[in-house]
């Protein structure tokens, strides 16, 4: 890996390690657990779409592990990483039908799969089945943010395309 | 390559049919007022809410984290929690919804059922 890729992808796995700190500190909007912003994600959308999967997904599993380790919520790993993994999968199929101007709703489904694989971690954690019950409310949550986070990448990518390219 | 508008369609019908789903799910009385509460996928306590006369309050402890419940007659609640987000006590009180109250860091699940289970520790 030479110096420039690996500075580059650093200093987006920093940024995005930065938005997931800060989103932290917003107080829960509804008292489920899974229903957040997820901003960090407008990084993880940005590189897909820029650098590729290989660069995508460093920094995807850098910043859920590093993450996890400076929130000091090591036992939300599992489920940071099983969301974190299908809506990274979900996304990648995605952008091979996907036009740039389409790339919003790439971070849409991306969303609703990311709390789908926080729902099956949970449930397979827990061994409560009924914890599916929170499937539809979360994946009302997700379409709406993952609105707001792809409109963010979108721009992102249109903006810092050529920057982060060459 | 696939259009716009075909997006916007699927986009929506995932979109209202999420919101149907979650709307007769949570308005969806829970058919019972026994509160199961379960620790790792296990049932630790199973307790009748309208058999309860008094205030109780129970406290579950594992290396994980301790999670403090409150029953009153009718309704149960998280009062406190060591956890990192707090989820499971702004849920407030669980009074006749079919949804649990969850604590994903401890493992934890609040659910209302209409029947006690026998081999449990009734009452705690």
């Amino acid at each position: 890996m030479n110096l420039k890729r690996l500075c580059r992808d650093a200093v987006l796995t920093a940024v995005a390690l930065t938005i997931f700190i800060v989103e932290l500190q917003i107080p829960d909007l509804l008292p489920i657990p899974g229903v957040k912003l997820g901003l960090a994600n407008i990084v993880t959308v940005t590189a897909l779409f820029t650098l590729g999967p290989v660069d995508a997904l460093a920094i995807l599993l850098c910043r859920i592990l590093l993450g996890s380790l400076f929130s000091g919520n090591m036992m939300a790993l599992v489920y940071s990483l099983s969301g974190g993994l299908l809506s990274f999968l979900v996304m990648l199929l995605l952008k091979k039908i996907l036009t740039a101007k389409q790339l919003w709703a790439a971070s849409v489904f991306a969303a609703v799969a990311h709390n789908l694989g926080q729902i099956l971690a949970a449930v397979a954690v827990t061994a409560t089945p009924s914890l599916f019950i929170y499937l539809p409310i979360l994946t009302v949550s997700g379409v709406v943010t993952g609105l707001f986070t792809g409109a963010a990448a979108q721009f992102a990518v249109k903006r810092l395309s050529g920057v982060l390219k060459n | 390559m696939v259009k716009t508008r075909t997006l916007v369609t699927i986009i929506l019908c995932i979109l209202l049919l999420a919101i149907a789903a979650s709307l007769f799910l949570w308005l969806r009385p829970a058919g019972g007022r026994v509160a199961n509460v379960y620790l790792d996928g296990e049932l630790l306590y199973s307790i009748d809410l309208d058999a309860l006369t008094e205030k109780k309050t129970y406290t579950v402890e594992t290396d994980r984290g301790v999670n403090v419940l409150v029953a009153e007659p009718g309704r149960i609640r998280v009062e406190s929690a060591d956890c990192p987000d707090q989820v499971c006590v702004d849920f407030g009180w669980l009074t006749d919804s079919a949804a649990p109250i969850v604590c994903l860091p401890h493992r934890l699940v609040i659910q209302l059922t209409g029947e006690t289970d026998v081999d449990a520790e009734v009452g705690g």
